[in-house]
């Protein structure tokens, strides 16, 4: 009974992914998100048979387990672009460093102003690294997962429609700056966005991606402290 | 054997991962054991332990589907409904508002600092 649930599980979030992904691949829209898309055709199947979200629970945990390995695979991409990373590594390290502390102290600051709750505004901090990150940053401070992840894809969504624009708007266009900024703030959707762009812009995102997610990861603790400070 | 290879890669960084953890809670970090597992296998290949042909197909594999792991992550949402109800004003804001300041910040010291390096070396 138990392992069929787990199966089932399994296999209605392989399904939902391989449709929301064929849908997305064929209509290359930004709101077609497959993270959104995928989640809401789970959702829907389950509240369709009635199957209550504890019974997903099981599965829903071997499948999130392996986010781990896969993130300590970051790593290779990291490890092939490191004459980059040596290269540019004034304007990625203090480019992303000041944007991971800007996204989570800006987003904390209209958070507490707007009296949202704690958990809320804990799941609101990592808003801007990628999926694997703010899923354990949120877990770790008392936030929801779930909460953070659909955070996340709303600033990625918004960050890959109207980031390049953005940036040409207030003169930034300079291919690095522009490929730190799109990966730092709006993650994987941001990082494919520069990717459309150039391949400079592209590696760079993607390098500041992960370092965003490391050094948002790495500050939270302070930032957290002194948001909620008592 | 494709596959197996792809089996021992991803037996490889599955290892890493729990490294990671037992680190981040034994040494107390307040750091997630992910973000251990990556320094730990970027020190690695950097150091030649570990390398790109023990990792690259699995992690590739990995990375390509990464989308995938982040479905059931979200499902979760079934249980926040109401939180987007209430709160979806503030939240909308303080995305928008949040992530354009990320933006402008991160590309303006950017751009300030690669011209100013230019300009020393040329």
């Amino acid at each position: 009974m138990h392992g069929l649930t787990i199966l089932f599980s399994v296999l209605l979030t392989v399904g939902a992914y391989l449709l929301s992904k064929a849908l997305y691949l064929r209509y290359r829209h930004p709101l077609l998100n497959i993270v959104l898309l995928g989640a809401g055709l789970v959702i829907a199947t389950l509240l369709a048979l009635r199957i209550p979200y504890q019974s997903y629970v099981p599965g829903q945990r071997i499948m999130t387990w392996l986010l781990g390995p896969a993130t300590v695979g970051l790593a290779v991409p990291l490890y092939r672009q490191r004459s980059l990373l040596r290269r540019h590594r004034r304007e990625i390290f203090a480019g992303v460093g000041l944007g991971a502390l800007a996204s989570m102290l800006t987003a904390g600051l209209i958070a507490l102003a707007a009296g949202l709750p704690k958990d809320v505004l804990l799941s609101l901090l990592p808003k801007s690294v990628t999926i694997p990150f703010a899923v354990e940053i949120a877990r770790i401070h008392g936030g929801s997962p779930g909460l953070a992840s659909a955070i996340v894809v709303a600033t990625g969504t918004l960050g890959s429609v109207f980031g390049g624009t953005l940036l040409t708007w207030a003169g930034i266009k300079a291919p690095v700056a522009r490929g730190l900024a799109l990966g730092t703030g709006a993650h994987g959707q941001g990082t494919a966005m520069a990717f459309m762009e150039g391949e400079r812009q592209g590696s760079m995102a993607g390098l500041a991606m992960t370092l965003a997610g490391i050094t948002t990861a790495t500050f939270a603790p302070l930032v957290v402290r002194l948001l909620l400070r008592h | 054997m494709k596959q197996l290879k792809i089996l021992g890669q991803l037996t490889l960084l599955a290892l890493i991962y729990l490294l990671g953890n037992q680190v981040a809670r034994l040494a107390h970090l307040p750091v997630p054991g992910n973000v251990v597992g990556i320094i730990l296998l970027y020190l690695l290949l950097n150091l030649g332990v570990v390398r790109l042909e023990h990792v690259q197909e699995a992690a590739d594999f990995l990375l390509r589907h990464l989308v995938f792991f982040f479905i059931p992550v979200a499902v979760d949402l079934m249980n926040w409904g109401g939180v987007f109800y209430r709160y979806g004003l503030a939240l909308a804001l303080a995305i928008v508002l949040s992530t354009a300041l990320t933006f402008l910040g991160t590309g303006a010291i950017a751009q300030w600092l690669e011209k100013d390096g230019a300009s020393c070396t040329d």
